[in-house]
């Protein structure tokens, strides 16, 4: 498969803070700083992603080689500060973006109830999330201040993939907590799973959109019923 | 803003391995009396042999039927004017593809059952299988000509259907590649394949909703195998945002087939 580097402009991805009436909003890129890196696995390939969103040299058009990752690898797993933000009490929460798949089942199902999905038994949920290619999750945590540091993790966002690891993926379940949505975290976690399908190679992504989402996968690159035609399904019989 | 739940199940059955389904079979494939074949050269009823081994697939010889079918892994192929494929599939990533695969379905039957009804056929069916000794008159041969028993083998036999299945094995089970050449299609066996895919995700995971994968051109067939639309009216969508369609800076993209799709940015903005 070839990559195209297409370069148009020079990009320096800047780094700014909005102030609306009571809150600090710190936007903050995954290579500065303090983040909670946890990569399991360094290898040269994360570093090759975070260098291809900051290219400095304009009209260069790299064709590279075929995917360097060996293909029987997994998805390495990333952890990362997506938002910061500060209260006025003090309290800081940060939204932490994790590919690694850890999740708390019964969190999920709290989730999942949260927006409204029909309760799916805990065991299948929780072979169908370890049998996943892909996990993404999004975590709040909510530091008071103080030295006494009382940290309150919750998990607000989610999303799932399936794939044959060559061709073709399926996105599943991809929820954000109701009190977190319209702030682009939903964007987000299905952006960083194409972007991570499409490193791999993967170029058939499909998902099955309920009527009121429809739109929202639209803004971000999905097409309905491209060239006409629906995916089938078969149900058991009760 | 919740999407694409996957749908609800009922009981859990811990199970692992079959249980009960024969991993591989010998069936009749039938042609429909009211098929609107002329040619009497095609036979009404062949032996074929259907199998749930991997072992029994050879990489070459599959990439060959997705040849022979016409059909290629990628949503969106590369194309000549006539329809066409214009590569081969991928043999090493066609393995990855396997080899994540939950089931492989393959079916074989006779060379001497498969009668070439266009180009595509002819050159695979003179081709003799790579690594085979050419059985020139076989005990079995000899025995089909005084008993017309069934007898089909993965070694002896050329490799007419494919179907494959990824699953999460909890939840959901997708479809992929189901296949037959040309000359051997309208005898059942493509639905031979897909409910032989159903019967297994019934009887080890159970209360699995199945999707045929990729939407392709196939809905009538996967009618005919019992596939409807979706119960909660979901809209199938495919990631199809290319350079054309959306300009940004600094852009990568990834060759799929005939479209290069648009990489999502790492920037963080939100």
């Amino acid at each position: 498969m070839l990559t195209l580097n297409v370069v148009a402009l020079p990009s320096i991805l800047p780094i700014f803070s909005a102030q609306p009436s009571n809150h600090q909003f710190n936007y903050l890129l995954a290579n500065t700083g303090r983040r909670k890196l946890k990569v399991t696995r360094p290898r040269a390939n994360f570093w090759d992603s975070i260098r291809s969103g900051f290219l400095k040299d304009n009209s260069t058009q790299v064709v590279e080689s075929p995917s360097m990752l060996q293909e029987e690898e997994e998805p390495q797993p990333e952890e990362f500060v997506l938002v910061e933000k500060t209260e006025e009490d003090g309290v800081v929460e940060q939204i932490i973006f994790s590919s690694g798949g850890d999740v708390d089942i019964y969190d999920l199902q709290t989730l999942c109830d949260k927006v409204g999905w029909p309760r799916r038994p805990l065991s299948k949920l929780a072979t169908a999330l370890k049998n996943s290619y892909m996990v993404a999750t999004l975590h709040s945590i909510q530091k008071s201040p103080g030295s006494e540091g009382n940290e309150q993790k919750k998990l607000i966002g989610m999303a799932r993939a399936t794939s044959d690891h060559a061709f073709n993926a399926t996105i599943w379940d991809v929820l954000v907590d109701p009190s977190y949505q319209g702030q682009g975290l939903g964007k987000t976690l299905v952006e960083k799973l194409i972007r991570a399908l499409l490193q791999r190679d993967i170029g058939n992504i499909t998902l099955f959109a309920d009527s009121q989402v429809v739109e929202f996968y639209q803004n971000l690159g999905f097409e309905p019923d491209p060239e006409g035609i629906k995916g089938m399904f078969w149900y058991p019989k009760y | 803003m919740a999407a694409a739940a996957a749908p609800m199940t009922i009981k859990m059955k811990a199970c692992c391995g079959y249980g009960g389904i024969k991993a591989m079979e010998i069936r009749w494939a039938t042609r429909k009396e009211n098929s609107n074949e002329v040619s009497t050269k095609l036979k009404q009823r062949i032996p074929i042999f259907i199998s749930t081994n991997p072992s029994h697939i050879n990489p070459q010889q599959l990439r060959d039927l997705y040849g022979s079918c016409n059909h290629s892994c990628h949503r969106f192929p590369k194309m000549d004017k006539m329809g066409k494929l214009v590569e081969p599939v991928d043999i090493k990533r066609l393995t990855i593809a396997l080899s994540h695969s939950d089931l492989l379905v393959s079916v074989f039957c006779n060379k001497v059952d498969v009668l070439a009804s266009d180009d595509d056929d002819c050159g695979n069916e003179r081709e003799p299988n790579k690594g085979e000794n050419p059985p020139v008159l076989g005990l079995g041969d000899l025995l089909q000509r005084v008993v017309p028993l069934p007898v089909v083998s993965p070694s002896t036999g050329m490799l007419v259907g494919f179907g494959r299945a990824v699953s999460d094995h909890g939840l959901t089970a997708s479809i992929f590649d189901v296949m037959v050449i040309p000359s051997l299609r309208g005898m059942g066996i493509g639905k031979m394949i897909v409910k032989r895919i159903i019967r297994y995700f019934e009887h080890v995971h159970e209360n699995l909703a199945i999707n045929n994968g990729l939407p392709n051109l196939v809905r009538l067939f996967f009618k005919a195998c019992g596939f409807g639309d979706d119960i909660m009216g979901s809209t199938t969508m495919m990631y199809t945002r290319t350079l054309s369609t959306h300009i940004e800076c600094d852009q990568m993209v990834k060759c799929a087939g005939r479209k290069l799709l648009l990489v999502p940015p790492l920037n963080m903005d939100i």
